[in-house]
């Protein structure tokens, strides 16, 4: 019987080898062609970058040549196109943000600029010494950037430079070669691109709109003490169980609302749920809470959760704030309080108020924007008339509802008159300057039963 | 002793096959259903209104479990029709429609769907992949550290240093560690959600940071030439 089954052992086990060695080399081959692919999208990804940089180099070049007013805003368009095109690839290539941010930041201030002169031509102003110098800088930085791109293309050029090689392990050295190849060249553009002068123009990537300063906290600075007063005033003092302050760094009055921050411990719950509050620390001024308390049964409608949110607001002492969208999402209601004068609605300032929809609490209060631009106003009185601005507005638009408002526009404010309406089945506000009559902005809006976003 | 052999080699092969054929099942689908719950609610009880509402009422009239109008509005009549439906097939009588009882109805829930104006425009995408970002990253952080964390993630759209968009921030080589090893494709919990919908609303517990870090995994050293500001949690946070 033994002789009759000698052989079974052994072939099963040449059978399970021989599958083994299968599956080895279908994961290998798999593994290869994952790791072609992925080179392959780098690759593509670099050669793109190349390109695109190339082209803003040569329509910065031929925008600071040309006299014509036409030609200079469709090449402005172009280098805000491909500038966008060249920042979106970087940020997706295998490279540590430290080694790129200042180029990134080049590309889009580049892009944003462009935009911004774009809409000066529109408006019929040359360009000035000034923006001429600047574009001329823009130009010199772009060409440097081409130039370490071209190097860093030649030794592409050589088989072994892989980006993103998943070979880990037989070429560790190759990678940390290439590593070292694509950071030194991509950072000695960092450090050209650091002696740049701050882009002085009106956009949302500029430095001045990044370095704002809040407009509406003035009065002397408090102390941790008196902020923590006003923290537990502000959520009700017979309320809290304890307090106690976030840790800070050595640079916490470096953000853009410097601020003290407390956890509140609330009577009657665990440990856990805790209010976060934040104080500013000009002027002593609770900028925002938050309470993630879980909210059960939601029983009030939106305008009893309304009425409770104005209520809190004229308790805190913000006066006159208009309610106007809402959105209701995990058992809560969030509205938006804008600040009204003189019959004028002040979309900038803004606070928002969270209503808890099972008892009413309030559970959210953010009045961050509100201090960062409330301040007295001399609000202008509007040069056309509602008719004249109803003229400059579609014909075919189906006004619901028009009223004067005052709106950003980069860091100015516009006087414009407000029209809501309807325009093929889907809702929009329309903007006109109530000063000159031209059109400012459009808003989509996208209602459903819980609420209303803007676009 | 032979028998043993064979016994040994059938496991080895049958552990082999295990290896080679098996295919890790896909829970993406279970993942987008989470979401729709917390997202859509797709329940529907007394006082709820709508198209939802109006197909119920529809099949419980043809079904003759309600006698009345199909209005769209989840009144008394449609509450006690719905009792007395779930009643009679075996479901939690509850009078609440969710979606076992609307499976048994033979309809499905859309849920709080756009109206068609909206267009497909919505910011679900930009909440879900927040809210996976939440997960991955500060799963056990309290909530404010938990909003921080999507705060950093927004204010770095609107920075010049870092893409535009959200999915370009979260998904940008080397930015996080829960995108390189996966651990964004979680689904996320209720209060990642919340979280981040609280920071898409304006929420902003760091004012402004772009940068966040565990001092006790942070490996970069130029993480600690960032700007220190705060701690919230485990993670400092910087400029």
């Amino acid at each position: 019987m033994d002789k009759r089954r000698w052989w079974i052992a052994p072939t099963i086990l040449g059978i399970a080898l021989i599958m083994a060695i299968v599956w080895g080399y279908n994961e290998y081959t798999t593994k290869n062609q994952l790791g072609v692919a992925l080179e392959n999208h780098y690759q593509r990804l670099f050669f793109d970058v190349k390109k695109h940089v190339e082209n803003v180099q040569v329509d910065l070049s031929k925008a600071l040549l040309s006299e014509s007013r036409d030609q200079n805003v469709l090449l402005l368009s172009r280098i805000m196109n491909e500038a966008y095109s060249a920042q979106d690839k970087l940020g997706q290539m295998p490279i540590t943000h430290a080694e790129t941010a200042k180029t990134e930041k080049f590309l889009n201030q580049a892009a944003d600029y462009s935009y911004h002169l774009i809409q000066n031509h529109l408006k019929g102003k040359p360009l000035t010494m000034e923006q001429r110098k600047t574009l001329a800088n823009l130009q010199d930085n772009s060409s440097v950037f081409n130039n370490e791109l071209a190097k860093l293309q030649s030794q592409l050029a050589d088989k072994t430079f892989l980006m993103g090689s998943l070979n880990r392990r037989q070429t560790k050295k190759v990678q940390q070669a290439n590593e070292k190849v694509l950071s030194t060249s991509i950072g000695s553009v960092e450090r050209v691109m650091e002696k740049t002068p701050e882009l002085i123009y009106d956009g949302p990537f500029s430095d001045q709109m990044l370095n704002r300063k809040p407009l509406g906290l003035s009065g002397k600075e408090v102390s941790k003490q008196q902020a923590e007063k006003v923290a537990r005033d502000f959520f009700g003092a017979d309320r809290v169980k304890n307090i106690t302050s976030f840790e800070e760094g050595k640079d916490v009055s470096q953000v853009r609302i410097p601020s003290h921050t407390f956890n509140l411990y609330p009577k009657n719950t665990s440990k856990e749920l805790a209010v976060y509050m934040g104080v500013s620390k000009k002027g002593g001024k609770v900028l925002w809470l938050a309470n993630p308390r879980p909210v059960s049964k939601a029983s009030l409608s939106i305008k009893q959760a309304q009425d409770k949110a104005l209520k809190y607001l004229k308790d805190k002492g913000f006066d006159s704030m208009e309610p106007n969208y809402y959105l209701r999402y995990d058992g809560t209601v969030l509205f938006n309080f804008v600040y009204k004068e003189k019959d004028v609605t002040i979309y900038p300032d803004l606070i928002k108020v969270k209503v808890a929809l099972d008892n009413g609490e309030i559970v959210g209060f953010d009045a961050s924007s509100y201090y960062l631009n409330h301040h007295n106003r001399d609000i202008e009185e509007a040069n056309i008339t509602i008719e004249e601005a109803r003229d400059k507005v579609k014909v075919d638009f189906d006004i619901d509802s028009i009223r004067l408002a005052l709106i950003p526009k980069g860091k100015e404010e516009v006087l414009c008159y407000e029209f809501k309406g309807k325009y093929r089945n889907a809702d929009y506000i329309v903007y006109i300057n109530a000063l000159n009559g031209e059109e400012e902005q459009i808003l989509q809006i996208i209602k459903n039963e819980n609420g209303t976003l803007t676009f | 002793m032979k028998k043993f052999t064979i016994m040994t080699m059938i496991f080895v092969m049958v552990f082999l096959s295990i290896i080679m054929f098996y295919e890790p099942k896909s829970n993406l689908g279970e993942s987008t259903n989470k979401y729709n719950m917390f997202f859509a609610p797709q329940i529907l009880y007394w006082g709820s209104r709508g198209q939802d509402v109006k197909n119920v009422q529809w099949q419980l009239v043809k079904w003759k479990y309600l006698i009345g109008k199909v209005d769209g509005v989840y009144g008394p009549d449609t509450y006690r029709a719905v009792r007395r439906f779930q009643a009679k097939h075996g479901l939690r009588v509850d009078g609440v429609v969710g979606p076992s009882t609307a499976a048994a109805l033979g309809i499905t829930l859309r849920g709080t769907t756009a109206p068609a104006s909206a267009q497909g425009l919505n910011r679900k995408g930009d909440e879900y992949l927040l809210a996976r970002t939440i997960h991955g990253e500060a799963r056990g952080e309290p909530y404010i550290g938990k909003v921080a964390v999507a705060a950093v993630v927004l204010n770095r759209t609107r920075s010049p240093k870092f893409p535009n968009t959200v999915a370009g921030v979260v998904y940008q080589p080397l930015a996080f560690t829960a995108v390189a090893d996966g651990q964004i494709n979680l689904n996320p919990d209720k209060d990642s959600i919340k979280a981040a919908r609280d920071a898409l609303n304006g929420w902003d517990p760091t004012y402004g940071c772009l940068y966040y870090w565990n001092p006790a995994t942070a490996t970069s050293r130029w993480i600690w030439s960032r700007k220190v500001t705060l701690k919230i949690g485990k993670h400092w946070f910087g400029l």
